[in-house]
């Protein structure tokens, strides 16, 4: 455990002249964490008369272990995706940072540490939004408002804390926490739901996320809506699990159901948007706060299988939207392009992007068999056996965002992969092997995942235990739900895969003689025959009847409601300016005012 | 051994069944619409002839990968849902049919049925042909437009048994009654949705046969038309069943079976050889109105009941 934070830490003084050295630093501590870290390790550090204690839980080691091994593979990819580009010294030292911090949270175990790592990787992510310096006064701005926001709610919420129980480790919360009145407990509640929910991105305070994914350089997004985004999810759970479920039942009720239905929005919502953009990063962008979304929903539900599968999408969203994200980057450095009305059929000149897209895309949509799919079982079934009416309407919300999601991934491979093939891509080449490598791991993975969930299950059931829940059940591939219906992965997984290669070499067996290929230009079109420069791909407003029906709904947007927020906030400080003129006199009559109106009610206040 | 012998011996006895039974309701469906038509009509047996004259021809030409292993990922998702939808009831001819019916439940089946339709489309997109992709737009979007009414169908029906497996509704219903009667608004909702689900008018734009060539499958041919035609007979004999299964308490004979699964099936089908085309959003608004709003009846209903 020392040994790890010392990893760590050397990190940040390591001269970060290339991304190479950001690698190698960030494997070996993955390759320290795996093999000299058990659980139960504690370091207690006395400063003054606070208390700093680091130190993992087996909750906690579900997140480090999905940081370090994430990372590390995101960073062999970044190696080749940030050659060849500017300032790499201060890109590299924000992303090992970013990366540390993480850890730093996850490690936590008093809440000073804990909001002093939240901020520094606040900190270096928004240095990274702004390193690619589109746009940057609004995105920044925008980030770094809604962070501090969250930020300061947090420490509001850490410092009450500390006033009623004179501590600041988390453990003693927990503890303590019961014993608060009504009022406390709403208050140190909310504050800090609105700082974790800022890194989640639910559905008032997700403003700043679409931009700040799609902008920045694509190696760190895939970290950032990852591993970043999951951070507030980390809190989130203990907030759910440990803290509330131990108050008074009906602030339980209130919050959870309030988060939910939040969560269930913002899963629809998002999709919808995601449906509608014509950038594939802005299309992944929208995506990753749908898909927070559902996790954010499972937590608040609260029951076994319901927090399970919102920490195993947690997991497996980080593997997929990886590895989407990095497909995409691929596809940004080789094409020079996201747009996905004008790129297309690169998969014949990009086949292991596109196999690992593939893959991804199908664990995203949750279709069997592979990793995603058990996530969202799990949702779906721990909401239809729940006991509360709310949430079975909340599981329509969701599968409706579930179905859309077909949408925007078809889109998206369709716009990137597919259609008619075109000159002015005929450059384009595979993305060199470390970034392809770090893909192709990660789709095994997922696959791997589908065949046995168990693998994952493990560390999660032991987290969970750890977090407050008794004798959680879980099977190698097996699943199950409260009413005893099960599903099992392994005859899932064996009957998709057996006729899927059986299908496959049938096809190709038969006549393969007389199979020929031939060019996406010779295609039947009526008789017309389309020249060498037409290209005849419908890929512009690929889903305008979609939009059509969902038109009622997506008229306002939260940006419109912000605005006029703040264009409220700007005549109030106007208002403010005319009596704050920064003039002396008008500052000395002001002074007079104020001592005449004393004299006048002086005597009845000071009585 | 014995064991595998026989689930394959029962995999191909289902699935000869549901591919015969298919295609024939095929053939039918062409001639039932033709007379509603005022016209003579192709033979019921014109689906068995298509097929074969097209796994006969010689020649086949692809347009890439995905598009030649597009026709694999539709039977693997049909003969899957196949699999695991109890196509008889217990008892009788069941050890032939029971396959892995206890393997999975409906959640599971749910996503099992969209699995096909998306590999399909990554097929059809590979093509480049316009048309085609134009058919996968409206496809997709359709289908967000009657999941909803479907889902909701089922999730009243799972919540008022307290089972989420299709065999553990049967029990259910030989105790209490078929479901068609038991959770009447959940069966209206279900009609509703399977008349967007089979795609016949008037939501067959996504297919519309004059206006965009048929759409996906226009630039399919040869061994891969033929392999879509036979997933697409197994599938819509295995939804057919899956809902029979559900509403109906299965069938516990292959006679009982015909029967329910044909009445099931003229819903879709009389009332599409009827009605006009409705365009994508008017599809979508109209499958999110009123069945939606019977589905959330038949939620409250299976809640209070």
């Amino acid at each position: 455990m020392g040994g790890a934070i010392l990893a760590y830490l050397a990190k940040r003084i390591t001269p970060m002249l290339s991304s190479i050295v950001s690698f190698l630093a960030i494997s070996s501590a993955a390759v320290v964490f795996f093999t000299m870290t058990s659980s139960t390790d504690v370091v207690t550090v006395s400063v003054r008369n606070f208390t700093l204690q680091f130190g993992l839980n087996a909750y906690s080691w579900v997140f480090a272990a999905m940081v370090m091994g994430i990372s590390a593979l995101v960073s062999l990819y970044n190696i080749a995706y940030m050659s060849g580009k500017d300032r790499l010294g201060y890109f590299n030292l924000n992303f090992t940072l970013a990366i540390m911090s993480m850890m730093g949270i996850v490690f936590a175990n008093d809440w000073i540490s804990f909001f002093i790592f939240w901020e520094i990787m606040t900190w270096s992510s928004f240095l990274i939004v702004v390193y690619n310096g589109i746009d940057e006064g609004k995105i920044g701005t925008k980030y770094m408002i809604f962070s501090a926001v969250g930020g300061y709610a947090m420490l509001m919420a850490i410092v009450i804390t500390n006033s009623q129980i004179d501590s600041f480790l988390i453990a003693d919360l927990i503890n303590a926490y019961p014993t608060f009145g009504h009022g406390m407990q709403a208050m140190i509640g909310i504050l800090f739901l609105i700082g974790f929910s800022v890194k989640a991105a639910v559905m008032p305070l997700h403003v700043w996320a679409p931009r700040a994914y799609s902008d920045s350089p694509m190696s760190f997004t895939a970290i950032f809506s990852g591993l970043l985004s999951k951070m507030g999810i980390f809190g989130m759970a203990i907030m759910f699990i440990s803290v509330f479920s131990k108050a008074s039942i009906g602030d339980t009720f209130i919050y959870s159901q309030v988060i939910a239905w939040l969560g269930g929005v913002t899963a629809v919502m998002a999709t919808f948007y995601a449906v509608i953009q014509k950038d594939a990063k802005r299309l992944l962008a929208y995506s990753s706060i749908a898909q927070l979304g559902y996790i954010v929903t499972g937590l608040a539900i609260g029951t076994k299988l319901s927090v399970m599968s919102a920490l195993f999408l947690a997991v497996i969203h980080a593997l997929y939207k990886g590895i989407l994200f990095m497909a995409v980057g691929a596809v940004e450095r080789q094409a020079g392009s996201t747009n996905l009305e004008q790129l297309g059929a690169l998969i014949r000149k990009m086949p292991w992007t596109f196999f690992s897209a593939l893959i991804a895309a199908i664990a995203l949509a949750g279709i069997p068999p592979l990793g995603g799919f058990v996530g969202k079982w799990m949702l779906y079934e721990s909401m239809i056996t729940s006991t509360n009416p709310s949430h079975l309407f909340l599981v329509i919300l969701i599968f409706l965002s579930s179905t859309a999601a077909f949408l925007y991934v078809y889109r998206l491979l369709f716009g990137l992969f597919l259609g008619q093939e075109e000159p002015e891509w005929d450059h384009v080449k595979e993305a060199p092997a470390p970034m392809v490598i770090p893909m192709v791991l990660m789709a095994l993975t997922l696959i791997l995942l589908g065949y046995a969930p168990g693998l994952l299950f493990e560390p999660i059931a032991n987290g969970m235990e750890f977090l407050g829940f008794e004798n959680v059940g879980w099977q190698m591939s097996s699943l199950s739900n409260i009413w005893g219906d099960t599903v099992d992965m392994q005859y899932v997984w064996g009957s998709v895969v057996t006729l899927f290669v059986l299908g496959a070499i049938f096809i190709t067996i038969k006549n393969r003689k007389s199979t020929r290929y031939v060019t996406t230009k010779d295609i039947h079109t009526s008789g017309e025959i389309p020249e060498a420069h037409e290209n005849l791909t419908y890929a512009v407003d690929f889903y305008k009847p979609f939009e059509r029906a969902i038109e009622p709904v997506m008229r306002k947007t939260m940006d419109f409601y912000y605005n006029h927020f703040g264009n409220g906030l700007e005549s109030l400080f106007g208002f403010v300016r005319k009596i704050y003129t920064g003039n002396g006199q008008t500052y000395a009559m002001y002074v007079v005012i104020f001592l005449v109106i004393l004299l006048l009610i002086g005597e009845q206040i000071f009585k | 051994m014995e064991d595998i012998l026989k689930l394959l011996g029962g995999a191909a006895a289902t699935m000869l069944l549901a591919f015969v039974v298919g295609a024939t309701y095929g053939g039918l469906v062409r001639k039932i619409i033709a007379r509603t038509q005022n016209r003579v009509g192709p033979p019921w047996y014109q689906n068995f002839v298509d097929i074969s004259k097209l796994y006969m021809k010689d020649t086949a030409v692809h347009h890439g990968v995905m598009q030649h292993i597009g026709p694999a990922f539709a039977i693997t998702a049909s003969v899957t849902v196949l699999m695991f939808v109890p196509v008889l009831r217990e008892g009788g001819w069941f050890p032939w049919f029971e396959n892995l019916n206890f393997k999975g439940d409906i959640i599971f089946l749910i996503y099992m049925m969209v699995f096909g339709s998306l590999g399909m489309a990554l097929g059809i997109g590979q093509t480049g042909n316009p048309n085609a992709s134009i058919g996968v737009s409206r496809g997709l979007s359709m289908m967000v437009g009657y999941e909803i009414p479907f889902v909701l169908s089922l999730v009243s029906v799972m919540v008022q048994t307290h089972t989420t497996s299709i065999t553990g509704l049967m029990e259910w219903q030989t105790q209490n009654g078929w479901l068609m009667f038991e959770a009447p608004f959940a069966f209206i909702t279900m009609l509703l949705a399977i008349l967007g689900m089979f795609h016949y008018a008037p939501f067959d734009i996504a297919h519309a046969p004059s206006e965009i060539a048929s759409g996906p499958p226009s630039e399919f041919g040869g061994k891969y038309l033929a392999m879509m035609m036979t997933s697409g007979s197994i599938f819509a004999f295995a939804k057919l069943v899956f809902l029979v299964d559900v509403f109906m308490n299965g069938a516990s004979n292959l006679v009982m079976l015909v029967v329910k699964t044909l009445l099931l099936y003229m819903v879709p089908v009389l009332y599409g050889a009827v009605s006009p085309r409705y365009r994508t959003e008017q599809a979508i608004r109209y499958l999110w109105g009123w069945p939606v709003f019977f589905g959330i009846i038949a939620l409250i209903y299976s809640i209070y009941i």
